[in-house]
């Protein structure tokens, strides 16, 4: 028997870090599986993807992975001389997988492989290793990856597709529920309705980053990690109740009700941030107080980024933005433990801070319902004739609109001063506006005119209102939404037919005139289109090539930068197919 | 504050064995750390049980004094609990238990009973070894708080002691009571600690100034400052006395029982001797200066294992010792022997755990990070650490984090020391 001589104490808790990161990995499997079936199974089974489409997002989580293991194992080995059991021993404590790992899944879908691994690369060796290794780095490495990627290549992203999966990029023209929202706080029926309800939020079956939509499988993850005692619980807790409570505030004043704080919550990643990646032990506060007023800035950073900059994720943003506040927060947190003071006047600085963003944020977005106003109403046999007005983009917008037995008849703008009315008249929003006078709720606002064609809307709404109450104007059957495809005329010659069709795509929908001889199709002329990188199809003499194996669209590959619009093309040549066919 | 594992079950329903014949006693000149000590012997003397060995120097006298009659042989340097060598009063045992003369008290007043604490050596009994009249020298004592938490694991002595000796306790704590004039003594006894609650419930009745209090089952609970917190709600600068509140442990109290009813001098306790290296594990009655090793290979036995840890009292605060041949002083409860286990040491990955279970209410994790910086130390409270282990035993890195706490203590010392002489 040898006795050892060594510092106490002579027991040990049964935790440890490595336990700690497997638990946190476990914690991530199930989000990685949703991602899986997401992004994969789903848009397998519709028939939008091949096989390689199946397992991308796998592929897609594992490549950055092996990348910053990879980088860190050669790191220890080059640079540190590490070698044979001292570089397992390494590799084993240094938790090379996780800025990888993360990264995957907050990046979007559509971000080409290369640019992925470069992400990591960059997340393992600037975020990580320039400090000196795990436990050491001052930034969450992931998001020094993700901002990154997102800065520099977002345009390639976007033309990519951005966060839409396969499936997605057919139902979906805007990319994520919250890529709209600095054009107001928006209502129900455009910010949820689009993508089911909230419950689809909860589940995840929304657009965005890879890993970030399941709401569910993040509560589920945190959970387990507090079970297991290896979350700083309370970062999330707070960080989630102040969006929640600051939304609250600001959509109450702004007439929405409880929906709109949860759609704030369960969207753009916030869950999976507040959880996965505010928690990070290195990067956050170690103090009790610091990790509540961390927390706190975050929950009213991202609100702020989030309404107040172009920037609508703005839970990376926040919590790079606190990652370097971090040791003047653990200053805070010693004086509170010593001194009880400091335990309240941070709590006194952050309700202010609570309170006023909110009320800034409410102001900057004014009541809709009260800039409208009826200037005069005037009855002539059947005929109605209102003379309206409603606060537009930059000055007041004044229409006539004519309504008679129940339907509306006209609609007339009389006065606007919106440098980008142009939009409006390019998609004959006014007519669309009378053709789905019945179903006003789930009309869409224009891109690029959105306060405008919301006003015309309002504006519209409102009188109809106004006629009901007091005419008795009752609902008819609604008139069914726009469809993704539809054929607006038919022309038969002497041997060919002429259709013009139109398709929803990037952008807006795209109108097509298609001649057909004897059954082939001939010629395809582009009518209308909303694709800024449209020319890249045209470039490519695309059109051509669909002309020439329209026997086998598939063979034909999307084109790069323009894949919405390209497959947009061939949706469109199948589905006249498919229209031809029924008809005989 | 934290739950950790008790492993107290082992020697749960196990009598005291009784080891108090040893053939020489080693006693060592030193009370608590202090080892400055004036010798009152020399070599040949014939020493009685109760004779004062040597004397601490200083404001604070207390006497150290021999447990057995014999022969002084000669002086010899033994490990001590804090894993230091001391100065030790070898004495061969001439087993006639010749006690020293004492005065005869008519009736114990204040003044005697000061008097009989200090001449008899008593000292806390839980691990600082601080010396008990001094407590009790202050006239305004409102509470007798008797501390039987044993918050450490494996040791089970204090709980032992009051199982055997419930009715005499009560009793200690009574005459304690009247002498001293306080109107109220509260035993804290862990909740968990159900046993002991009922026996103690048994009992208690007639003894109307003496009340239980129940204390959650978290470590280092049997801390004073944390007792103290948890009973009476009160938080104090340097001593509980501020507060009007003297705390002695169970087994301090059976020993001023003692010495009250019998006037006897201070020369047995019990320790407890656990851990998985023992074939035997026991609580034993041990004469105060055996050699820890006779008792083992007599009584307990070592079992075989290659690689343990010899530990010096309880497993979270305890020292580890390089030979087995330490000595058992008065303020020792425990001896330990684990088998060792590695623990391989990792980066700190800030997850501030040691912060949530210090109860000591500071930054363990900022301290080691600021382990180079003075000034920086100097602002985050190092001096109210009470080395309970607990950042230690909870990080997840295994990273010794107390020794960095210590490090800074020694190192703030040494910069106020600088600064002094200048």
């Amino acid at each position: 028997m040898k006795i050892i001589s060594k510092k106490g104490p002579f027991i040990r808790d049964d935790n440890s870090t490595n336990k700690m990161m497997n638990n946190l990995f476990i914690a991530l499997l199930p989000i990685i599986l949703f991602a899986f079936y997401k992004n994969g199974f789903l848009p397998y089974k519709n028939g939008d993807t091949n096989v390689y489409g199946l397992f991308y997002p796998l592929i897609f989580v594992i490549v950055p992975l092996l990348t910053g293991f990879i980088t860190e194992t050669l790191y220890a080995f080059i640079f540190l001389k590490k070698r044979k059991k001292d570089l397992i021993n390494y590799t084993n404590s240094s938790f090379s997988i996780f800025p990888g790992l993360f990264l995957g899944l907050i990046l979007p879908i559509n971000t080409p492989l290369a640019i992925v691994i470069l992400g990591s690369l960059f997340a393992t060796i600037v975020g990580k290793l320039v400090y000196g290794g795990f436990g050491k780095n001052i930034f969450n490495p992931a998001l020094v990856g993700w901002i990154f990627v997102i800065t520099t290549y977002a345009l390639t992203i976007t033309s990519k597709g951005g966060y839409l999966n396969p499936t997605e990029i057919d139902a979906v023209t805007t990319a994520t529920p919250l890529s709209n929202v600095v054009s107001g706080i928006g209502e129900y029926s455009t910010k949820v309705k689009p993508y089911g309800s909230l419950f689809n939020f909860l589940i995840g079956t929304i657009p965005g980053a890879v890993g970030e939509t399941s709401a569910l499988l993040c509560i589920i993850g945190f959970i387990y990690l507090v079970f297991k005692k290896v979350l700083k619980w309370i970062i999330p807790v707070i960080y989630i109740s102040t969006v929640f409570l600051l939304t609250l505030i600001i959509g109450l004043s702004n007439g929405a009700g409880i929906w709109y704080p949860l759609f704030q919550i369960l969207s753009g990643g916030l869950m999976f941030g507040a959880i996965f990646m505010a928690t990070d032990p290195v990067t956050s506060p170690v103090t009790k107080q610091g990790q509540i007023i961390y927390a706190f800035m975050l929950g009213i950073l991202t609100v702020i980024f989030r309404y107040l900059t172009p920037y609508a994720e703005g839970v990376a943003l926040s919590i790079l933005t606190m990652n370097l506040l971090v040791f003047i927060l653990d200053k805070i947190g010693v004086k509170a433990k010593s001194d009880k003071k400091y335990k309240y006047i941070p709590l006194v600085i952050i309700s202010v801070l609570i309170v006023t963003t909110s009320i800034i944020a409410s102001l900057s977005f004014g009541k809709k319902e009260k800039d409208f106003n009826i200037i005069s109403k005037e009855a002539n046999g059947s005929k109605t004739t209102y003379i309206v007005t409603n606060k537009g983009y930059s000055s007041t917008i004044k229409a006539r609109i004519v309504l008679t037995d129940n339907k509306v008849l006209e609609y007339v703008v009389l006065e606007q001063n919106d440098s980008f009315y142009k939009s409006i008249t390019n998609n004959d929003y006014l007519n669309t506006l009378i053709n789905n006078q019945y179903n006003l709720k789930d009309l869409d606002t224009v891109t690029g005119a959105t306060i405008t064609s919301s006003a015309l809307k309002n504006m519209l709404v409102n009188v109809i209102n106004d006629y009901t109450n007091n005419l008795g104007f009752t609902e008819t059957k609604p008139i069914s939404k726009p469809k993704d495809f539809e054929v607006i005329s038919k022309e038969e010659n002497k041997n060919s037919v002429v259709y013009v069709v139109t398709q929803k795509s990037f952008g807006g929908k795209l109108k097509l005139q298609i001649t057909l001889t004897n059954s082939k199709i001939t010629e395809i002329e582009v009518l209308e289109q909303k694709d800024s990188y449209f020319d890249k199809i045209i470039d490519v003499k695309y059109i051509d090539k669909l002309i020439k194996n329209q026997n086998d669209l598939e063979s034909v590959d999307a084109v790069t930068g323009a894949t919405i619009s390209s497959n947009s093309l061939k949706k469109a040549i199948t589905n006249l197919m498919k229209e031809i066919e029924n008809e005989e | 504050m934290l739950k950790i594992p008790n492993h107290k079950s082992e020697l749960k329903n196990k009598k005291i064995a009784i080891y108090n014949k040893p053939e020489y006693v080693y006693i060592p000149l030193v009370n608590g750390s202090d080892t400055d000590i004036t010798v009152l012997v020399k070599k040949g003397d014939y020493v009685y049980k109760g004779t004062h060995l040597g004397k601490r120097k200083g404001n604070i006298k207390i006497p150290i004094i021999s447990t057995v009659s014999g022969k002084v042989v000669d002086f010899v340097a033994k490990p001590y609990m804090n894993g230091l060598e001391v100065k030790c009063v070898k004495i061969e045992n001439d087993f006639k238990e010749k006690c020293v003369e004492t005065k005869n008290y008519e009736k114990i007043n204040k003044e005697a009973f000061l008097e009989l604490l200090h001449d008899n050596g008593i000292i806390g009994l839980g691990g600082a070894g601080f010396p008990t009249h001094i407590k009790y020298d202050n006239k305004e004592i409102k509470y007798l708080l008797v501390n039987a938490v044993e918050c450490e694991p494996y040791i089970t002595a204090d709980y032992e002691v009051l199982k055997t000796h419930t009715e005499e306790i009560l009793e200690g704590i009574d005459m304690i009571l009247e002498i001293n004039n306080i109107d109220e003594a509260i035993i804290a006894v862990k909740k968990s600690n159900v046993e002991l609650i009922k026996i103690l419930n048994n009992f208690i009745g007639t003894y109307l100034k003496i009340k239980i209090k129940e204390v959650p089952n978290l470590y280092p609970m049997g801390w004073e400052r944390t007792l103290i917190k948890e009973v009476f709600n009160e938080t104090y600068e340097n001593l509980p006395i501020e507060k009007g509140i003297v705390v002695n442990n169970v087994s301090t109290i059976f020993a001023i029982y003692r010495v009250l009813k019998y006037n006897e001098p201070f020369t047995e306790r019990v320790v407890t001797f656990a851990g998985n290296g023992f074939k035997k594990p026991q609580n034993i009655l041990v004469k105060i200066g055996t050699q820890a090793s006779e008792v083992i290979n007599s009584v307990i036995v070592y079992k075989k294992v290659d690689e343990v840890n010899f530990i010096a009292g309880g497993p979270m605060m305890g020292e580890s010792i390089s030979t087995d041949d330490l000595i058992i002083s008065p303020n020792l409860n425990s001896v330990l022997v684990l088998k060792n286990t590695h623990y391989k040491e990792i980066e700190c990955l800030r997850c501030g755990k040691c912060i949530d279970v210090c109860p000591a209410n500071i930054c363990p994790v900022l301290i080691k990070d600021s382990i180079n910086n003075v000034e920086k130390l100097k602002t985050l409270d190092v001096s109210k650490c009470v080395s309970c282990g607990l950042c230690s035993y909870i990080c997840p890195s295994k990273i010794q984090v107390r020794e960095y706490v210590r490090k800074a203590k020694e190192k703030i010392k040494e910069s106020d020391n600088n600064e002094n002489n200048k």
